[in-house]
């Protein structure tokens, strides 16, 4: 029987302003319910199909001859200029994400190869909904899976003042139907957007305008308060711990964002992020330099600033208690294309890193990379699931064993060690949304 | 004291455009500033599964018992009318409204006849705006659209986008100023029903046509007809993969739709059963009406009906519907409990638009989502019934869609029930725009910022549309960012250029003021009188008249600089109040 936790997105305005600036930790707020899950998830998604093994090439065997023979000017060279960096005896690094190559050594990045999403498609917004519903080869669901998490976990504190941000300007397909989720671009960007003068006393008559009992008083209230939060956070003003420097991009600025959220103490659960520009159709960069090396460049250094961003908040290492894990649609086409760049593939790399993550391994069931080893004798197979990887970090870290909630029908999960963490057993009952007079949604029913 | 006399500065940066999903996958080239990059993707906040919908929003801190909506008192009829008929009064409406009649029940009546004979009102003012804004693409017919914007070759993707951008800006034209009101509301929904991603080429070149033909051409006439027009319309055709349906290689995705979003709707889905029955024969397992037609749907109906329609295509030559004999499944089929003969051709699938049209379920579900829109999230079932009895019963009449809506319009329930639904942003937005009288103008500045609001038109890409419940529209980003728009419009929106004009703003509250509204008491009361066509509650009214008046006496004239300084961010509280939100 579905019951929704009982979970307010609340603040006292004053009491959120005085916890923070004394330092509180959130589960302040907490009621007296099971111990209250402190874990973090920080889901990037490499919008457009990142090609993963040019960002994990084979640099030995058999392997490293197909992949020159079928790459002959993209591959990632083993020696020269822009080498590949070693991660073991099979598998190098894209020099461009050279940031990653220090977490993997310091043992919090791990890797997972020739993984990804199951379904036999290359449409982007057929794999990207797919893999957010978190239900492959259907696309009915109305929420995504994190919503889906954030719904069934039972080990969340009674009140979060914010339980999910999706950092960015569109809510991503995996936190769909969440009414927990706030977005934002960056918190300085979270404002009434009023004049200077008059803007705060109209939030002054705002809060007298909605001080009413209805849902619509309460969600306005709810709003107001949610802006004066952000504020008195004073994002402005917000150095990164270590003297970290994210990449001066869009996507820096979102990761910040979020080091930024975490640090305002607002129990935040999940996170969610989007960097584009992966769909390398042409000129992906010959030799392990061009585009793609810019681009791993920024998703590298991104990741690596925001961990050590995070390992020195005034003194407070958060780093134990996150989680971020890259994935993206599809990986590309194994066989470079004559525009010097990958079309659309299959399998493809996961990532991910934090404090308690067993890092420094390559994970997964390498196929292979001769043409018969090949999915459709063309792209690179898949052999872990991304659910797995995901399911993983659900139970381990974030102690949620409902797969069956947040992965309708995925039943074959065991953990890979991947991340740190007590093996709880799956629960795998689904559980159906309630109610007449709600969509419903069919599960697409596979021939 | 008197506050300074100010430019008002904008705290914020100015925003860069936010790259379209095209982009996101595109190798990060810089975004050239054309028009193709504003297919800004925000998907809306969709549906909450909770059905407890306080849960997320209650704390302790605050009452934990909240409001019915029944506790609200509704306003008067007329005023309801206008804000779900219309996209809210433009100013004189309400006065026009009430002159059609002597009572509430008279000008209602008048008002629904008059709104649903749309080709008898007069709409030259708006014909004549958008005539001067030099579109090209309005016009066209089905097949100059596909050949010019779909097929043709060395075209920009800005010209292949044409007709669909020229129908956006079209669409808040209209809605902003004609006065065939009922119309605009109607197109929104149909919109939302019949769902169609409009920014891929095959949708956004033949738009227009969509629009003008499949949708709003049907819209007061017969559902069945509606249904067949979209059908065979490129843009469904393309969009929901129908054009790739074969019998060798089926694909389910429009026939699923059909069957679920846009006929008989989830609610008639029988669930998980066979029709195989214990005799090994064909047995519908769902309850059966007098004559023994399934009620409800199972998958096989989904799986038959997919069949049917292998072999419905688009001529690549003209754009037109073309019946592509070679792939299409010849075998008999049976779809819910209807025998449909081998060899039959494109009538198989025009059986099955028939079987779904003609169902019981289909005027349920059908009128169930009318009256969702036009009353309220979960409207009384008899309103929904009495729609669906008109719906069923008038099937095969031209203007059966015309009278569901008459029935829904004249019942009881929609013009006394309030409170339990707000406007959606694109509502939202229109209603503003109307209610200042503002002096619109179409800009990708106000297009992006109208985008953060959730609801960029044609831009929903799962087939169910946009939301249409409280919980989507009133969780706090989807609030922040409404509050947000109107902060611009009210304070930042000037009309640019380089007349002398182009430091005014475009929404001129000062000049809409008459000189003899001068106490913040007066000043408060007319602009709510203008806005809503009401008074405000008491709790709204109160701290609008402290901040006009910002410690003066509240029955005294105001200096005429603090009505200049003050005025448009008090009519823009208004305009973000609970009140303005009701629909």
């Amino acid at each position: 029987m579905f019951k929704p936790t009982r979970r307010g997105f609340m603040v006292g305005c004053s009491t959120a302003i005085a916890a923070w600036t004394s330092g509180l930790s959130f589960t302040a707020f907490g009621s007296a319910e099971a111990e209250p899950n402190q874990d973090i998830l920080i889901a990037i998604f490499l919008r457009g199909g990142v090609d993963g093994i040019n960002i994990v090439p084979p640099i030995a065997g058999d392997d490293r001859g197909h992949y020159e023979s079928k790459r002959p000017r993209i591959a990632v060279p083993v020696t020269g200029t822009n080498a590949a960096l070693p991660l073991d005896d099979r598998f190098g690094l894209h020099p461009g994400a050279a940031a990653l190559q220090g977490l993997f050594q310091d043992k919090k990045l791990a890797i997972v190869h020739a993984a990804g999403l199951t379904s036999d498609t290359r449409s982007h917004f057929d794999a990207m909904q797919f893999m957010e519903l978190g239900t492959p080869d259907s696309k009915s669901s109305t929420t995504g899976w994190l919503t889906r998490h954030l719904q069934s976990a039972s080990n969340l504190p009674g009140q979060i003042i914010m339980p999910a941000v999706a950092v960015g300007n569109q809510q991503p397909t995996s936190l769909l139907g969440s009414r927990e989720s706030i977005g934002m671009t960056t918190p300085n960007d979270f404002n009434f957007g009023g004049h200077w003068y008059y803007g705060d006393r109209q939030r002054e008559a705002m809060r007298q305008l909605y001080g009413g009992a209805s849902w619509l008083h309460q969600a306005g209230l709810q709003t107001l308060d949610a802006i004066d939060v952000v504020e008195s956070a004073n994002p402005g003003t917000y150095t990164p711990g270590n003297g970290a420097v994210y990449p001066n991009t869009s996507f820096g600025r979102s990761l910040q964002t979020v080091a930024q959220v975490i640090r305002m103490q607002l129990g935040l659960q999940v996170a969610t992020l989007d960097l584009g520009g992966w769909d390398t159709h042409e000129y992906q960069g010959d030799g392990g330099a061009g585009y793609f090396f810019d681009k791993l460049a920024e998703l590298g250094n991104g990741i690596s600033a925001l961990l050590l961003d995070l390992s020195n908040d005034n003194g407070t290492d958060h780093t134990k208690r996150i989680t971020v894990v890259v994935m993206s649609e599809f990986g590309r086409s194994f066989q470079e294309n004559a525009s010097r760049g990958t079309d659309h593939g299959h399998g493809n790399v996961m990532l991910v890193a934090g404090g308690s993550v067993n890092g420094g391994q390559v994970y997964g069931t390498w196929p292979g990379l001769a043409t018969d080893q090949l999915y459709d004798r063309r792209d690179l197979a898949i052999t872990t699931d991304y659910r797995r990887v995901l399911s993983e970090i659900l139970i381990r870290r974030l102690g949620n064993p409902k797969l069956g909630a947040v992965f309708p029908g995925y039943q074959d999960y065991s953990p890979l060690g991947v991340v740190q963490g007590v093996d709880v057993a799956p629960d795998y009952a689904v559980i159906t949304p309630p109610a007449a007079g709600q969509r419903i949604y069919l599960p697409a029913i596979q021939r | 004291m008197s506050s300074p006399n100010l430019t008002p500065e904008r705290v914020a940066p100015p925003h860069q455009p936010s790259p379209s999903r095209r982009d996101l996958l595109r190798r990060g080239a810089a975004l050239a500033a054309t028009g193709a990059t504003l297919a800004a993707l925000r998907p809306a906040v969709a549906q909450a599964q909770t059905p407890d919908g306080a849960a997320a929003m209650r704390t302790p801190r605050r009452a934990l018992h909240l409001a019915d909506a029944a506790t609200l008192e509704p306003p008067a009829p007329e005023i309801i009318a206008l804000n779900r008929m219309a996209f809210g009064p433009r100013p004189g409406d309400l006065d026009a409204l009430i002159a059609l009649g002597s009572s509430s029940t008279e000008r209602l009546q008048a008002y629904v006849d008059q709104q649903l004979n749309p080709a008898a009102i007069d709409d030259s003012a708006c014909d004549a705006l958008i005539a001067a804004q030099g579109f090209t693409t309005l016009g066209k017919s089905r097949q100059q659209l596909w050949l010019d914007h779909v097929v043709k070759q060395d075209v920009t993707w800005d010209e292949r986008m044409q007709p669909a951008r020229e129908t956006l800006h079209a669409t808040f034209l209209r809605a902003i100023h004609s006065k065939r009101q009922l119309v605009e509301v109607l197109a929104d929904f149909w919109h939302n029903h019949f769902n169609v991603y409009g920014w891929d080429s095959w949708s956004a070149g033949t738009w227009v046509y969509y629009d003008r033909d499949a949708l709003r051409g049907n819209m007061l006439g017969n559902f069945r007809q509606m249904l067949g027009a979209v059908a065979t319309s490129a843009a469904m055709l393309y969009y929901l993969d129908n054009v790739s349906n074969t019998s060798a290689g089926p694909n389910e995705n429009y026939a699923r739709e059909l069957f679920e979003l846009h006929g008989l709707g989830a609610e008639n889905y029988f669930g998980v059963a066979s029709t195989v029955g214990a005799d090994g024969g064909y047995d519908h397992p769902a309850p059966k009406d007098a004559n023994g037609k399934p009620l409800l749907y199972v998958d096989e109906d989904v799986y038959s009906a997919t069949q049917c329609f292998t072999g419905w295509r688009i001529d690549p030559a003209t754009g037109d519907f073309r019946f592509e004999d070679a792939v299409h499944a010849k075998y008999s089929k049976i779809v819910l409990a209807q025998n449909i003969p081998s060899g039959s051709g494109v009538q198989d699938g025009e059986t099955v638009l028939d079987l779904i049209a003609n169902h019981v379920g289909t005027a349920r579900y059908i009128s169930r989502k009318l009256c969702r829109r036009l009353i309220g999230d979960d409207p009384p079932e008899s309103v929904v019934q009495a729609a669906a009895d008109v719906f069923h019963s008038q099937r095969a009449a031209p203007d059966q869609l015309k009278q569901v809506v008459r029935t829904i319009l004249l019942s009881s329930e929609f013009s006394t029930t309030w409170g339990e639904k707000i406007k959606r942003p694109f509502e939202y937005t229109v209603s503003l725009l109307r209610a200042s009288d503002a002096n619109f103008a179409w800009s990708d500045s106000f297009r992006y910022r109208y985008e953060a609001l959730g609801q960029a038109l044609f831009n929903w890409r799962p087939p169910d549309g946009y939301p249409d419940r409280k919980e989507n529209w009133s969780s706090t980003m989807p609030m922040l960012q409404r509050w947000r728009l109107c902060n611009w419009l009210l304070d930042g929106w000037k009309v640019g250029g380089d007349g002398a004009d182009k430091d005014n703003l475009r929404i001129d509250c000062r000049g809409q003021m008459p000189a003899e509204v001068t106490t913040p008491i007066a000043i408060v009361d007319y602009w709510a009188q203008r806005i809503l066509g009401r008074g405000l509650p008491e709790d709204e009214r109160q701290p609008l008249i402290d901040f006009m008046a910002a410690g003066r006496n509240p029955e005294s004239s105001l200096p005429t600089d603090q009505i200049d300084d003050r005025l448009r961010f008090m009519v823009g509280l208004i305009f973000m109040a609970p009140s303005f939100q009701w629909r």
